[in-house]
Formats: C-alpha cells, sequence, structure tokens
C-alpha cells in the first residue's frame, strides 16, 4: 500500500475532470513520518507478533524477527491512532501474539528497532488491516452515501 | 418525543433547547473530499456538477479498493535513499489508507456540492499573506525540507536548526494540538478523527475535539478575558444572533492553528439546518499574517459514530526517537565536517 498523499493523487489522476482534490489537509499528520525515520535505512521484517500497543497518537506492533545467523530480535512498527481501528470494528485482541507477519519499512534515525509500518501484510501478502469504512463493522458507521 | 414537540411548535424540523433555541449538541463527522482551498484548474467555478461529485466519490472507492488488494509476498525492502512519497510521508511512505478517514465525497450546501471550504475570497483561495508573513515563511521553510537522512542543518552551518529545542517542534508533534486545524478554530477536517460532539446549555457551548482530545469552552453572552490571558485555541464567548450562535475568539497564544499569529481573530457561525446536519461558517482575520480577512464554510453531517478518547501524551514514542535520531545524524554530519 502506498502513501496516502499518493492515493489522493492517484484519484486526482483518475478522474481526468482537472479535479486536482490534492487535500491541504494531507501535508498534515500528527508527525512527520520523515522527522522519525531514515531514508536510508529501509527494512524488510518477518516474523511473528509478540506485542500490541493500542495507544495514542499512535499503535506499536511489536514481532519478533530472525536474523540469518539465527539471532532473534524484537521490532516495534508504528501504525496510525487506534481509534480508526475502532471505528472499523477492531479490537486489541483482534491483533493476536504469534500471528505472522511481513513489514517493509525504514528504520529510525535513532537506530533504534523501530521502523514505520509502510505496509503490514500477512504471509501471503494479503493486507493485515484494510481501510474501508460502512463495513457494518460493530463501531462502523454506514458510510455516508449510505445514510438515510 | 420532546424535540420533535418543540420542533413543531416551533414549525422548524430542526432540534431545539426547552428555550427554543436551535440544539446544537449531538456528534459530527466533518470529514469531507472537498478541500480548503478551491484547485487553481477550477478558478471561480464554486461547484461540482453531480456526475463530476459522483466521480469523484466513485474513484475515491476504486482507490480505496486498490490499496486494499495484497502484496507481494515475496517483496524486498523498499529503496536506499526513499520511496519518493511527499508530504507527511516524507520519503519514507506513510499511512495505510485504514488509518486514514478523510470523507468519501465532497460536501453540499444549499443544493450545491462545494469545490473548497473557502468561499470569500470567490476564487475559494486564502487571500494574500504579508510581506512580513511571506518572509516568516520563507525563512521557515529552509529548515523544513524533505527527509535525506542527514543532519543537513551542521554541513550548511543552520543556527538554530530544527531538532535544537524541543519547543522548536511542531505542536501536534508534541501532543499539544491537533495537527492541520482540527481544534481550530476555525475548526477544519484533517487526516483522521474529525468527529466533533457538541454539548449546548443555555449559557455555554462546549466543543470537544476527537483529534487531541482538544475541547472548547464557549461563554454565551460572556466577556473576553483581559488582552494578557492567552490560550492555545483562544478565548471563546458566543451569542444567538437569530437561529445562529456566532463565535468570537481571540487572546490566542503565539502557535494558533492555519499558521496565524497572535493577533488572530476569528468568528464562527453554527446554525442547524436540519435535524441531521449543521452548517459551520467562520471568518479569519489576521493583519500579521494576511492582507483581507477570508471566510469558508463546511456542512457538519451529524453522526451515530462516538467520539473515542485520543490520549496523545500516552505513548508519543515517537518525538523521543526524533530528537536522539536528530543528535545520531548530527554527531555523524559533525565528523564528516571535521574531515
Amino acid at each position: 500500500m502506498r502513501a496516502k498523499t499518493r492515493v489522493i493523487l492517484g484519484v486526482v489522476a483518475a478522474c481526468g475532470l482537472g479535479l486536482v482534490f490534492v487535500q491541504v489537509r494531507s501535508v498534515y499528520a500528527h508527525h512527520a513520518f520523515g522527522a522519525e525515520f531514515d531514508p536510508n535505512r529501509p527494512v524488510l521484517l518477518k516474523g511473528p507478533v509478540t506485542r500490541v500497543e493500542w495507544i495514542n497518537p499512535h499503535t506499536w506492533i511489536h514481532l519478533e524477527t530472525t536474523k540469518a545467523d539465527g539471532k532473534k530480535e524484537i521490532w516495534m512498527v508504528e501504525g496510525g491512532t487506534p481509534n480508526s481501528l475502532l471505528r472499523r470494528g477492531l479490537k486489541r485482541d483482534s491483533i493476536q501474539p504469534g500471528q505472522a507477519i511481513i513489514v517493509d519499512g525504514y528504520q529510525a534515525k535513532d537506530r533504534s528497532n523501530r521502523a514505520n509500518g509502510r505496509d503490514i501484510t500477512l504471509p501471503g501478502g494479503q493486507k493485515f488491516f484494510m481501510g474501508s469504512s460502512g463495513t457494518g463493522a460493530p463501531y462502523d458507521a454506514p458510510g455516508k452515501d449510505e445514510r438515510k | 418525543m420532546t424535540l420533535a414537540m418543540v420542533a413543531t411548535v416551533w414549525g422548524a424540523e430542526i432540534p431545539r433547547t426547552p428555550d427554543g433555541k436551535p440544539d446544537l449538541s449531538g456528534t459530527y463527522d466533518i470529514a469531507t473530499l472537498t478541500p480548503l482551498t478551491r484547485p487553481a484548474s477550477l478558478g471561480e467555478r464554486q461547484s461540482l456538477t453531480d456526475a463530476e461529485a459522483k466521480v469523484l466519490a466513485d474513484q475515491a472507492k476504486a482507490v480505496a479498493a486498490a490499496t486494499n488488494k495484497a502484496s507481494d509476498p515475496n517483496r524486498k525492502a523498499p529503496p536506499t535513499g526513499g520511496d519518493g512519497s511527499e508530504g507527511p510521508a516524507g520519503n519514507v511512505g506513510g499511512y495505510n489508507s485504514l488509518w486514514v478517514d478523510i470523507g468519501e465525497g465532497a460536501f453540499k450546501v444549499d443544493g450545491k456540492w462545494r469545490t473548497s471550504i473557502v468561499i470569500d475570497p470567490s476564487n475559494g483561495r486564502m487571500p494574500p499573506v504579508t510581506d512580513a508573513a511571506r518572509k516568516q515563511r520563507a525563512a521557515q521553510a529552509k529548515v523544513s525540507r524533505p527527509n535525506r537522512g542527514d543532519a543537513f542543518w551542521i554541513t550548511e552551518g543552520i543556527s538554530p536548526g530544527p531538532y535544537d529545542d524541543p519547543e522548536m517542534r511542531p505542536t501536534a508533534e508534541r501532543c499539544l494540538l491537533s495537527f492541520g486545524s482540527g481544534g481550530g478554530p476555525p475548526m477544519l477536517p484533517v487526516m483522521y478523527n474529525n468527529l466533533k460532539q457538541l454539548v449546548l446549555t443555555k449559557d455555554t457551548l462546549v466543543i470537544v475535539n476527537e483529534m487531541v482530545h482538544d475541547a472548547r469552552v464557549v461563554r454565551i453572552n460572556g466577556e473576553h478575558e483581559p488582552p494578557e490571558i492567552r490560550r492555545w485555541l483562544g478565548d471563546s464567548i458566543g451569542r444567538w444572533e437569530g437561529d445562529t450562535l456566532v463565535v468570537d475568539t481571540t487572546n490566542f497564544n503565539d502557535n494558533p492553528a492555519i499558521g496565524a499569529s497572535r493577533n488572530l481573530h476569528v468568528v464562527e457561525r453554527f446554525r442547524r439546518i436540519d435535524a441531521k446536519s449543521l452548517l459551520y461558517g467562520f471568518t479569519v482575520e489576521d493583519p500579521t499574517v494576511w492582507t483581507k480577512p477570508w471566510s469558508g464554510e463546511i456542512l457538519w453531517p451529524a453522526t451515530e459514530q462516538r467520539i473515542f478518547e485520543y490520549a496523545c501524551h500516552e505513548g508519543n514514542y515517537s518525538f523521543g526517537g526524533i530528537l536522539k535520531g536528530a543528535r545520531l545524524l548530527e554527531a555523524e554530519a559533525e565528523k564528516k565536517v571535521k574531515k
């Protein structure tokens, strides 16, 4: 999955109406990931989830990776606010320890074992989470065009 | 039932309080694909046709569906030097779409799909900034650069550098305010957590913003604090003009939202237009930053969704990591400079 700014640009390109609806607000986030992660340190992480920190401002998913020499490492992967997940019907225990995941991202500039959750998938490549609305999930309100 | 009866008595299909005022209380989801400022390509066009609005909404759905497709399970790590992503994604990739909630379509006012939230000036864009503001923004841009993973401020001798002092970092990064202008005023849509809860009593309007849990308390028929009392979200007083609650906000500190100065003055207008929505209008005046006032309007649809707590200081690991990362990059840059 690509960055959301790219997604919005995609909408624009596909529209063909000259509706350059690039959101001004898309340049804002809680913090710019660019300040935290190092573009010169790409990582590919694979392994089981060990812990989920269901906290604000960002969710952190911990996983255990195994290096080529067999050494185990714990990494933390940064996601967004859990509020969005709650609204889509997910809860803290929806993500179980032991679940194998793949993450590609960039390591933190502070060189700790942290990375951004650029793309988090199951081992088969399926999205670990999927973004949508109006899914009928417990806390998910209908999509706007479904509003009565 | 009480509300329905009162509405009938008044002959208007809006909920009313026991003393007959429009009841603004409720939760609203203000996410929209209509941008704050109109794309230049649309010129003076204030609205989209139904067909265009449908294309926009359909494309947003299509993009969401595309981004939910599986990734290559045998993919490699992303490219060294960055993935080229821009904005908050900062060359390292940003949020997956599941974390983001920017709405599913444009919003409609008086039967027209709006092309921008800004309605005055008529081109839908903010008026020009003052010379002083332009200079300040240029200086800021010099230190706010795309992420290359180096301490350019050391190699280029820029002092103070952008990470020298925690208090130089953006207020959102420090968990002090919502990013963008979510908490406002003016309160504008942001990337996620766009819910607002309003509670109206006879003498107070409380506005809870989900993002960063900002709350504003508006004193109806109150008077402003003396000018030396400054607040992050300003000091808000309200008055009724017919069925519209007009909220006047001044007394900001040095860092209000939307790039304004401490001289910011915002007038907001809250008007229930039916049982399911509220029309939120605002005028922004700040002679230090803009050459003239500007105004906007956005529909706030009521929602059955709930506001969840956003306790930003709960686990703001990012901030420590950002500052520590800057120290490591500085140490490396200093070595290079010495060589």
